[in-house]
């Protein structure tokens, strides 16, 4: 397990006060929220965040993590020294929506015990809902598919220790569903406290990346670079979809950024989506005499001024 | 209105697991256990537009699959940025244009700037 410096994730100094720490998550969460934000890494460091900041926000672990002393370095091998928090007393209290906050190791080694000890339980006697976030493939939404996925959860012994356990799940992709869509996987989520009934699992769907291909909804987008000849006469061409090759008429005069619309062709559903090719023009370059020459002609037999095209 | 489930002794799962989305409608216990938040909350933000409900009374509420990422944006808005219900709807709506010219962007085959 490697420790985590979380002054360093939150962008401050040990000695920095409650007021400067709230205002710097919010700063950063603004940044790095994957609703917000579109960069690649966002999500994780939204991650990375929301664990530092339920930690440094709360007096109590603060104070313990603080406890461990600053001869610790982000990414150095970690084992909680035994008793590391005696003496502290956790009240358990839950300030955050946790939204941002991902079970992982090292949050569990230190504050697992309490925070699982004082779970909540007012959720009307329902085990709590749990969210996870699993990738597919792109043909999987063409044609549904079985997949198994592993998540982690974490979960108490009988003595209140906490251990990561990996939780394999078969479930089946239907066709149609799109990325930010969730499936609700009812009854397994928390175990409800008794004989209450289990919270569910939401699973939010995210599509691996699939170049060439980009996907808004139902809708799949593909670049198709042509030649100048290709695109002023015309031609048939066969081109890539998640689904197979079909072949695709380009009319003659077909400009750059036109897009052509194969109807149904993109994710399935009622409707489905269609597929759009987004044509380009490619310029070969001219090298030896006679590419040059033809060229030449070209420009011979145009009467055309790009910039007034 | 729960969608059909297999459970094994396993921890595996089978079985046809609905779309929320497309498939399901919520009712306010459940939107509140899905997205964290108090009843109070989910209301406030239904008064103030930024969660829309089918019905009269919050007992009859009926939600769409939609609102759930709305409902756990709102929770977060709430609880970390400690927004107000108007400025919870005003971001929320900000937020779907953006995706909105996001999408278009990238439709028309740009890249929108990372960061």
């Amino acid at each position: 397990m490697k420790f985590k410096d979380y002054y360093e994730t939150i962008g401050l100094p040990r000695g920095a006060t409650q007021a400067e720490i709230k205002q710097a998550y919010r700063k950063l969460a603004r940044k790095y929220h994957p609703d917000v934000s579109k960069a690649a890494d966002a999500e994780a460091r939204f991650k990375e965040l929301g664990e530092a900041y339920a930690v440094l926000k709360d007096p109590e672990k603060r104070a313990a993590y603080d406890q461990m002393g600053s001869q610790w370095k982000a990414g150095q091998e970690f084992r909680p020294p035994p008793g590391w928090d005696d003496g502290f007393e956790f009240s358990g209290r839950d300030g955050g929506s946790g939204e941002g906050m991902d079970q992982n190791d090292f949050f569990e080694a230190l504050f697992g015990r309490q925070t699982r000890g004082a779970k909540r339980t007012a959720s009307h006697g329902h085990g709590e809902d749990h969210h996870a976030r699993v990738l597919i493939d792109l043909a999987d939404a063409y044609r549904g598919a079985k997949r198994s996925i592993s998540l982690r959860v974490p979960e108490m012994d009988a003595q209140g220790h906490v251990a990561m356990r990996e939780r394999k799940l078969d479930i089946n992709i239907p066709k149609g569903i799109h990325a930010g869509q969730h499936l609700r996987l009812a009854g397994q989520g928390e175990p409800g406290p008794g004989e209450s009934p289990a919270g569910d699992l939401y699973l939010e769907i995210g599509f691996n990346p699939h170049p060439p291909f980009r996907i808004d909804g139902r809708d799949v987008f593909v670049d198709l670079p042509l030649a100048p000849w290709e695109a002023a006469l015309g031609c048939s061409l066969t081109i890539p979809t998640p689904d197979g090759s079909v072949q695709l008429s380009v009319p003659a005069g077909s400009a750059a950024g036109r897009q052509l619309r194969l109807k149904g062709k993109g994710i399935p559903g009622d409707p489905p989506g269609d597929l759009y090719t987004v044509l380009g023009i490619a310029l070969p370059p001219a090298v030896t005499d006679s590419q040059k020459e033809a060229y030449r002609a070209m420009a011979q037999s145009f009467v055309f001024n790009a910039r007034d095209a | 209105m729960k969608g059909e489930s297999i459970m094994s002794n396993t921890g595996t799962s089978t079985g046809r697991w609905p779309i929320v989305e497309e498939e399901i409608q919520l009712t306010l216990p459940e939107l509140c256990r899905a997205c964290r938040a108090s009843e109070e909350h989910v209301i406030a933000w239904v008064f103030e537009g930024a969660l829309e409900a089918i019905g009269q009374a919050p007992q009859e509420w009926r939600f769409s699959g939609q609102s759930l990422r709305r409902a756990r944006l709102a929770t977060w808005l709430t609880l970390d940025l400690e927004l107000n219900p108007p400025g919870v709807a005003l971001a929320l709506d900000l937020l779907d244009e953006i995706a909105a010219l996001q999408a278009r962007i990238q439709r028309a085959g740009g890249r929108w700037p990372a960061g």
